[in-house]
This record gives C-alpha cells, sequence and structure tokens, in this order.
C-alpha cells in the first residue's frame, strides 16, 4: 500500500523545484479547506442534534435538517479530497513493489497518477456539466427546504477540480526532477 | 463480445489497475468509465456523476463520517486508553484480556451503527495502538479489528439487512433478531480464537527471550489489586454516559437513526471536551484532520464503486451469474454452495449494499423454491459478505485499519484476517447445520415465521 | 433486435408473483416481445440496480436508461411540475385519476413531458394510507401533536398546517424510527406499507381503500430519445401494450389497498377507512397551501393544475 499516512502531517508528496510555489499555493488552499471542512462535519453533527432537540422540546418541524447535513458531508468529502491525496491517502494495493526495480517502480507510479488524473479529468467535466445543467433549469432538492442542488454540485464540481490539479502537480513532479 | 467475455475482461481490468497500486476509488471509477465508454449507450457517460451523487447523497450513507468522528473522537484523546487501561484492568488475569475486550468493545458498537467501516473505526483507533503497545503482534491486533468491525452488519441495526429484509420482503425484526444469535457466536469465536492466538504469541515471545534475552512488551504481566481496579472504573464513566446517551435518544424515540451518528458526535466531542480538556483547535486538529482523511478516503470508494457495479449491473454481468447458476438446477445445498460461492467472488469487488441490490432479485426465488429459510439464508448471506469485508483486493474493513495503523504491513494485516474469514466460514457451516442459533431467538420472540 | 432496459425501485419478483409494479414490467416485456415477433427485447433491472431512484428520470431524459416504471412527482426537484403526480386531495379516487388520461390535463401533461424528453406508455395511480404507531391519524385534526413522515414536500405543508411536526426520514429507516418512538406515523403506497413491514410496528393503519387524499402518479414511462429510434410499427407496439396494461395496474394497485388492510389487521393494528368527506377536510387544507405554493411554481404548473382539478371526482 501507499507511503504511510501518519498523524505527524509529514510529508506532503507534491511538486518541489520549479514547481513549488504552486504546490505551496495548493498546500495552502489545502489547509484552509481542511479547516472549513472540520468546521463543516462538526455543523452536521450539530444540526442534527438541533433537530432532535428542536422537536423533543418544542415539537419543531425537522424539514431541513438532514438536507443541511447532506450537503455539508458531500462538500467535506469532496473539498478535501485533493487535500487526501496531496498526503497519498487514497489507498491502494501496493503488491508488486518488491518485485520491480526502483526505476521500474517509479514508472509505475507515475502511469498510475496519470490513469487516475484521466479518470478525476472526466468526472471533474462531468460534474461541472451537471451544475451547469442544475443552475440552468433551477433544479432545487425535492424537499420542502427545496434548495438549489446547483449548490452540492458545484462543490463536488470544485472539489474534484482541486483533486485533478493536485495530481498534476504529482504528475509533473518527478519530470522536474523532485522525488516522489 | 458474450456477457461472459465482457464479465471476464470487467473482472481482470480491475485486478489490473488495482494491483498496479492505482489508488482503489479511482481504479474502480476508472474502470467503470472505460467499460461504459466501450458498451454502453454515450448518454451513459452524462449520468455518472448524477449518479454518485445520489448514491452519497443519502443520510443514511453519511453517517459514516460522524460515526468516524465519533471514533476518532475517542481513539485520539486520552480517553480511548483510558478505556482500555480500565477493561485491561479487569481482563489481565484473562490470556488475551486486552483482545478479548476489543471485540467485545466492536460488538458493542456494532448495536449502535449500521456499517461495517464504521464500527472498525470507531474501536480500531484506539484498541490498535493498546493492544500493539502491549505486545500483540500488528496482523493480531489489525485481525481482531477488521474481523470485530464486520458485526456491524450483523448485528442490528444493519444499513445491508434493511436492503435485504426490503428485497425479500421480509420482516426486518425478524431478520434483525435472526441476526443476534449468530453475532454473538461470532463474538465468541473471535474472543476464544484471541485467547487461543495470544497464547501462542507469548508462548513464541517467552521462547525467544529464553533462548536470547530479547523482551516482548507481551510478557508483561500486570498485577492490579482490587483497589486499584475500582479506582480505574470512574474513567468508563465517559463511555458509559456516551453509549447510554446514544441509546436512550434512539430507542426513547428522540432520535432517528441517522440523527443519532450526528448527536454521538456531539456527545463525544463533549466528553473528550468536559473530562479531558480536549476543545482548543490545536487539541481538535488531529483528530478532525484524521477523521476527514479516513471518511473521504472511504466516501469516495463507496461513491466509485456504485459506479462500478452500475456498470456491472448495466452489462448484466452479476445477473448472468446468478441466472447461470440459477439455470444449473442444481440440488438444495449444491445450489446454496453455488449462490454462498458467488456472494464470495463479488465479495472480492463490491462492498455487501451493492451485492444485495444486484443478486438478491434473481436468486432468492430459487432460494425459496429449494425450501431455504429466507430469514435464514438473509443471516448467512451476511456473515459472507462480511468476509469480504476483510479479504482483498476491495475490503472496507482493511482500508480502515490502512488508516488507523499505517505502519502494520499489509501482508500482515491479510495473514492476521486470515483466521477470522475462516471462523466466519466456520460459523456458516455450522449454522447450515443448527439453524437454530439464528431462528431461536425470532421464533421465540414473534412466534415462527408461516410466511416462508 | 432492439434491447430495451426497463429499470425501476421496487422489489423484484416473477412475473405471476411478487409486487405488481415489476410484474408490470415484466408483462410490458414479454408482451411487446411477443407483438413484435422478437424484434423488441427488454430486461428488467429491480431495485434500483441498475440506475439510483431519483436519478431513473434524468437518466431516461439524456437516453441513458430506456424505460422506467417511476413515481412521477420524484423528478420533481428537476421538473417542479411533475409534483402535479403527487398533489394531495387533487386526486381522491382510482377512477378520477384514470380519467386524467383522456381530458385536456391527461394531453396537457404528456404534451410537456414530451418536450421534456418523456414518453408515458402505461397511467397507473396508486392510492395511499398511513401507518402509525400508535392512535390513528384519519382526520386533520388528529394529525395535532404528531411527528409524521409526508414523504413529499406538498405532504408535508398539508400536514405541518394540521398541526403536526414533519419529519424527513429515509425510507429504508421509517421501519427503525416509528419503532424507537421518533416517528409517530407515516405516509405511503399501500404497497410500500406492505413491503416495509411497518405493521410490525404500527398499531393503526388508515386506508385508502375507498378514497384517499393521497394518490400518486406512477406510470410506465419512456425515454423519447429512445421511442424516436424505433420504427414506427415497433412503437405503435409499445404504446399500445402500455396502454392495454393499465387495467392490471390499476387492479394490481387496488388489490393492494385491499391486502394491506389484512396484513396490518392481523398483525393485530386497528383499520380505519377514509371517506371522501374525511378527504375532502384534507383537500381543503391542501388548496390553501400545497395547490397554491404549486400554482404559483409556474405558468406550466398553474395551466396543469386548473386542467387536474377539472376533472371530476
Ligand atoms: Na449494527
Ligand atoms: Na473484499
Amino acid at each position: 500500500m501507499h507511503a504511510p499516512v501518519s498523524d505527524s502531517e509529514a510529508t506532503p508528496t507534491g511538486a518541489s523545484g520549479p514547481l513549488a510555489p504552486l504546490q505551496r499555493v495548493i498546500s495552502m488552499l489545502n489547509s484552509i479547506i481542511v479547516v472549513l471542512a472540520a468546521i463543516a462535519l462538526i455543523a452536521a453533527c450539530v444540526i442534527l442534534s438541533y433537530s432532535v432537540a428542536g422537536r423533543a422540546l418544542f415539537k419543531a418541524a425537522n424539514y431541513w435538517q438532514d438536507e443541511a447535513a447532506v450537503f455539508l458531508l458531500v462538500g467535506a468529502t469532496f473539498m478535501t479530497a485533493a487535500y487526501v491525496q496531496e498526503h497519498r491517502g487514497h489507498v491502494s494495493i501496493e503488491a508488486f513493489v518488491g518485485l520491480m526495480s526502483p526505476l521500474a517502480n517509479k514508472i509505475r507510479l507515475w502511469l498510475v497518477d496519470v490513469a487516475s488524473f484521466l479518470f478525476c479529468a472526466f468526472f471533474t467535466w462531468k460534474s461541472w456539466t451537471l451544475t451547469h445543467e442544475a443552475w440552468e433549469d433551477g433544479q432545487v432538492s425535492n424537499s420542502m427546504w427545496s434548495p438549489p442542488l446547483a449548490i452540492p454540485y458545484a462543490l463536488m464540481a470544485a472539489g474534484m477540480t482541486l483533486l485533478c490539479l493536485q495530481l498534476l502537480l504529482q504528475i509533473v513532479a518527478p519530470l522536474t526532477g523532485a522525488r516522489r | 463480445m458474450s456477457v461472459f467475455g465482457i464479465g471476464i475482461a470487467y473482472g481482470a481490468a480491475t485486478l489490473f489497475a488495482m494491483f498496479a497500486g492505482m489508488p482503489i476509488a479511482f481504479a474502480l471509477g476508472a474502470v467503470a468509465v472505460v467499460f461504459m465508454a466501450i458498451y454502453m449507450p454515450s448518454a451513459s457517460l452524462d449520468t455518472v456523476t448524477q449518479n454518485v451523487y445520489e448514491e452519497m447523497a443519502s443520510i443514511t450513507l453519511l453517517s459514516i463520517p460522524l460515526f468516524i468522528l465519533k471514533g476518532a473522537a475517542i481513539g485520539r484523546s486520552r480517553a480511548g486508553q483510558d478505556l482500555y487501561s480500565a477493561l485491561h484492568a479487569w481482563l489481565h488475569r484473562v490470556p488475551g484480556g486486552l483482545g478479548v475486550a476489543n471485540v467485545f468493545a466492536c460488538a458493542l458498537f456494532a448495536a449502535m451503527a449500521g456499517s461495517s467501516p464504521a464500527t472498525c473505526s470507531a474501536i480500531g483507533s484506539a484498541g490498535i495502538p493498546e493492544m500493539r503497545k502491549r505486545g500483540y503482534s500488528g496482523g493480531f491486533a489489525a485481525g481482531i479489528i477488521a474481523a470485530g468491525g464486520t458485526l456491524g452488519i450483523l448485528l442490528p441495526p444493519s444499513i445491508t439487512m434493511i436492503l435485504f429484509a426490503i428485497a425479500a420482503e421480509k420482516s426486518l425484526g425478524r431478520l434483525f433478531l435472526a441476526g443476534i444469535g449468530p453475532g454473538l457466536l461470532l463474538v465468541t469465536l473471535f474472543g476464544v480464537y484471541a485467547v487461543v492466538r495470544f497464547r501462542q504469541e507469548y508462548a513464541q515471545a517467552k521462547a525467544v527471550y529464553e533462548k536470547s534475552g530479547t523482551w516482548s512488551d507481551i510478557l508483561i504481566k500486570d498485577e492490579y489489586t482490587m483497589a486499584q481496579r475500582f479506582s480505574v472504573l470512574p474513567r468508563v464513566i465517559p463511555f458509559v454516559l456516551l453509549l447510554t446517551g446514544v441509546m436512550v435518544a434512539l430507542y426513547g424515540g428522540l432520535a432517528t437513526p441517522s440523527e443519532t451518528a450526528g448527536l454521538g458526535g456531539i456527545l463525544a466531542l463533549a466528553l473528550i471536551a468536559l473530562i479531558y480538556g480536549v476543545w482548543r483547535p490545536t487539541d481538535l486538529a488531529p483528530i478532525m484532520r484524521a477523521t476527514l482523511r479516513e471518511s473521504t478516503m472511504l466516501m469516495l470508494i463507496i461513491g466509485m464503486s456504485l459506479l462500478y457495479s452500475y456498470v456491472m449491473s448495466y452489462l448484466h454481468i452479476s445477473q448472468s451469474v446468478a441466472e447461470y447458476i440459477v439455470a444449473m438446477h442444481l440440488p438444495r445445498w449444491e445450489l446454496l454452495f453455488a449462490i454462498l460461492l458467488m456472494v464470495v467472488v463479488l465479495g472480492f469487488f463490491l462492498p455487501p449494499v451493492s451485492i444485495i441490490l444486484m443478486t438478491a432479485p434473481i436468486i432468492l426465488p430459487p432460494l425459496r423454491a429449494a425450501n431455504f429459510d429466507i430469514i435464514w439464508f438473509g443471516v448467512v448471506m451476511t456473515i459472507v459478505m462480511e468476509m469480504g469485508l476483510i479479504h482483498p483486493p476491495v475490503g472496507l474493513n482493511i482500508f480502515v485499519i490502512r488508516n488507523v495503523a499505517p505502519d502494520i504491513p499489509l501482508r500482515e494485516v491479510i495473514w492476521g484476517t486470515l483466521p477470522f474469514v475462516l471462523l466466519m466460514m466456520a460459523a456458516v457451516l455450522l449454522l447450515c447445520f443448527v439453524p437454530q442459533i439464528s431462528t431461536a431467538l425470532p421464533d421465540l420472540v414473534m412466534g415462527p415465521d408461516l410466511s416462508r | 433486435a432492439t434491447t430495451l432496459k426497463i429499470s425501476h425501485q421496487f422489489p423484484g419478483g416473477t412475473i405471476d408473483k411478487g409486487d405488481f409494479r415489476d410484474r408490470l414490467c415484466r408483462m410490458f416485456a414479454e408482451e411487446v416481445s411477443k407483438r413484435s415477433g422478437g424484434e423488441i427485447a427488454a430486461e428488467i433491472y429491480p431495485n434500483s440496480s441498475l440506475i439510483k431512484t431519483v436519478a431513473q428520470f434524468s437518466a431516461m431524459r439524456k437516453g441513458a436508461l430506456d424505460i422506467s416504471l417511476y413515481p412521477m412527482p420524484y423528478a420533481g426537484g428537476e421538473v417542479p411540475e411533475t409534483n402535479i403526480g403527487l398533489m394531495p386531495g387533487l386526486v381522491t379516487t382510482y377512477d378520477q385519476g384514470l380519467r386524467w388520461k383522456n381530458e385536456p390535463v391527461g394531453k396537457a401533461l404528456s404534451d410537456f413531458l414530451a418536450d421534456k424528453g418523456i414518453i408515458l406508455l402505461t397511467w397507473v395511480w396508486q392510492a395511499g394510507g398511513v401507518a402509525s404507531r400508535s392512535r390513528p391519524l384519519v382526520t386533520p385534526d388528529d394529525a395535532k401533536g404528531m411527528k409524521v413522515r409526508g414523504g413529499s414536500r406538498e405532504m408535508d405543508m398539508v400536514l405541518q398546517t394540521a398541526g403536526a411536526s414533519v419529519l424527513s426520514v429515509p425510507s429504508n429507516e421509517i421501519y427503525t424510527a416509528m419503532q424507537t418512538g421518533a416517528c409517530d406515523a407515516g405516509l405511503t403506497s399501500s404497497t410500500s406499507l406492505i413491503s416495509f413491514r411497518l405493521e410490525e410496528v404500527a398499531k393503526a393503519l388508515t386506508s385508502g381503500a375507498k378514497a384517499s387524499y393521497w394518490f400518486m402518479l406512477e406510470p410506465l414511462m419512456m425515454s423519447k430519445a429512445t421511442f424516436d429510434k424505433l420504427p414506427k410499427n415497433q412503437q405503435d407496439v409499445l404504446l399500445a401494450v402500455g396502454a392495454e396494461l393499465e387495467a392490471f395496474g390499476r387492479k394490481g394497485a387496488q388489490d393492494d389497498d385491499i391486502e394491506v388492510a389484512k396484513v396490518y389487521e392481523k398483525a393485530g393494528a386497528k383499520v380505519a377507512e377514509l371517506d371522501l368527506e374525511t378527504v375532502n377536510k384534507w383537500r381543503d387544507i391542501a388548496r390553501d397551501t400545497a395547490w397554491k405554493d404549486y400554482g404559483g411554481k409556474s405558468a406550466n404548473c398553474a395551466k396543469l393544475l386548473k386542467l387536474a382539478s377539472d376533472v371530476a371526482a
């Protein structure tokens, strides 16, 4: 499996060398997003608990809480995808590491990154078209609260875009002489 | 190409992408999209993102991050260590007592959570480091948690059982009750195994120590006086509070199942803030980072596995396998064996939810015709799907372990979970010979099931 | 030969046994294949095993899915006009619902959907009722203080005006929520009241067998993109078979209305039936809340609502 994901916030594995400034920007962006996502997670907990309390104490209706929690959690999930990739936290199976020479391994990992990038790029593209459609048609979630669907779609699309950028940096890094 | 050929190609491509080292989430998605582009109408490609979004935008599924948060809050603060020291103080005379304690902890949490990875993560983040600190081998510690975590879908409530009950048009209450006996059976088997394995590792470490003087922490013999044992008891109070708080909310009719996920998260954060003083942003940062990393990794795999199973479904692969088995007109037990074997194979690639959705409609009619008790079968199928959670290549619980304890090599994790897979097989076998393990409780509570 | 993919969200069975909506799809597939001389084949994907429940509509519009038996109001987020398919009190009997097809509202709705890329093959209406864990929920007055899962935006509005506190629970959690008491009552179709097994946790059932304020349009729909690609004679076969199955759909739904009462009675629940007078009380609330809300959404909504309320009960 991939490099350890430890607590100590070690070694982000992005670009260094000429692309270092760009990686720094993305890393900074990722750190900000992580804070926001953490807040979103706690907010989701608070909202769900509030819905329990509101019903028990004031017989309040619960018609937006579940959905709001879903939006927060979907947003937190997709927006932090790049952060997880920065730390190589998307698990994979590393069965052949021992069977190949270091150079062959390097090439393999590079190709893996390229393949991942291609898939994510496709997904990103389709997320934006979905967002665009939802925005144009004014699609809303079919509930009493009826928030626009373009919001969670846009979060998904933005998160995937960041993930693509991160992957791209990790692809370019070895070409510019940086260590993976 | 025939469905058979496409099926083989699909499986091979998946194995190739995964073993090449592609992250599981992207491998599943990429293979799905490539096959979609080749074999499906081009309009399908436009539906990819909406499908993934709809799969993920369910509050039932999204309670997984919240359960992970709850687990991380406890596991990554001193709260978790305190619980384990307390359990250890009481169970230290039992060889492997800490391992047994972990199995119990998994079972308890499983009774609150409907999903297996959530259970695995909640207990694992505290349990694995504690066991390893006391000298348990990495594989052993990982195996206990990975396997114990699978109880999440066997002990009620369970997401997959809900889906099965709907597909089978069977009583959910009955199915839930039917899972309890086998759940306890597995808890016992895992517990006994923990004791046996501990003795083995202990004996080995002792032999090594006597021969070469190399010390292992597993040899530490803790002694606790009765007073000491009681003095650690208050440390368990936070957990009792947390557990009862969530239970009261759920069974007292205050919260819906998904709301309890949020409530549990808040209660856990409140507890560590009040009792351990963990509330400053700097204290919370590692907890939140760990939660996000784990839940994002897991949710992306789940989302992409939907895409994967969608293509598999469209190309009629799993349905064809199921239909092929049905068409063989096998005798009763051979039919069951063939169907379970198929579930095992699908379990290599798919999480339990997808397996049920795709195969239940096709395999249930012949099982009914062969006069199998469908409730009983639902339980057996659940155990077989639990095995899929702890064996590669796609084993959600293994991925959770990878995140909780990244320094245990994958090889050790897999070898560590293997004995538990065998124990589960034994449990399935036992259930075939003594179905009452599962059916006695529902029959007792709800009366015999007349609607076969 | 053409192979059509038929998807739906309901439990799968066989052509003579199981959920009538699944059976309807299977009968459609068989009959279409027979009449087209094997030119058209169809594969059934139950349980949302092909496409996720809500997304089926948009998949049909894009041509990624051919046919679905789809609860029309599920598309309400994407195409708000479709919410007419579950407007509380707008349809109160099967006769009234099935009359839509040949009245101006049917034409208007079909044209509107065709414009959105959807063809209606078989009109299926389904009545619904209420399962409650303690006291029965029959009249609007009963709703006061109850925690109710309405299941749709419009129903929630009506319930809230009647004094209930509405609750959003995913359908697979209704059982647990009712068991624990987080939810006092749930509204859904008779068939779902059976398949969700709520009788195990319910003490009372309000049946819509005679009349109901809860009627959902759940037609067999087809992607216009796929439909337009077929030769005329095959299109005719699809439309003809679809129309012929309407009788089966009605019978299936009504059988379930009777069956649900039996199931709940057997489980020891108290069964009450809605009558037109009670239904009208709900209708009065709905007219001022849900209908108004819907009619204000767009000119199309207003027009459909007007035409639909012209259909005599
Ligand atoms: Na559980
Ligand atoms: Na697996």
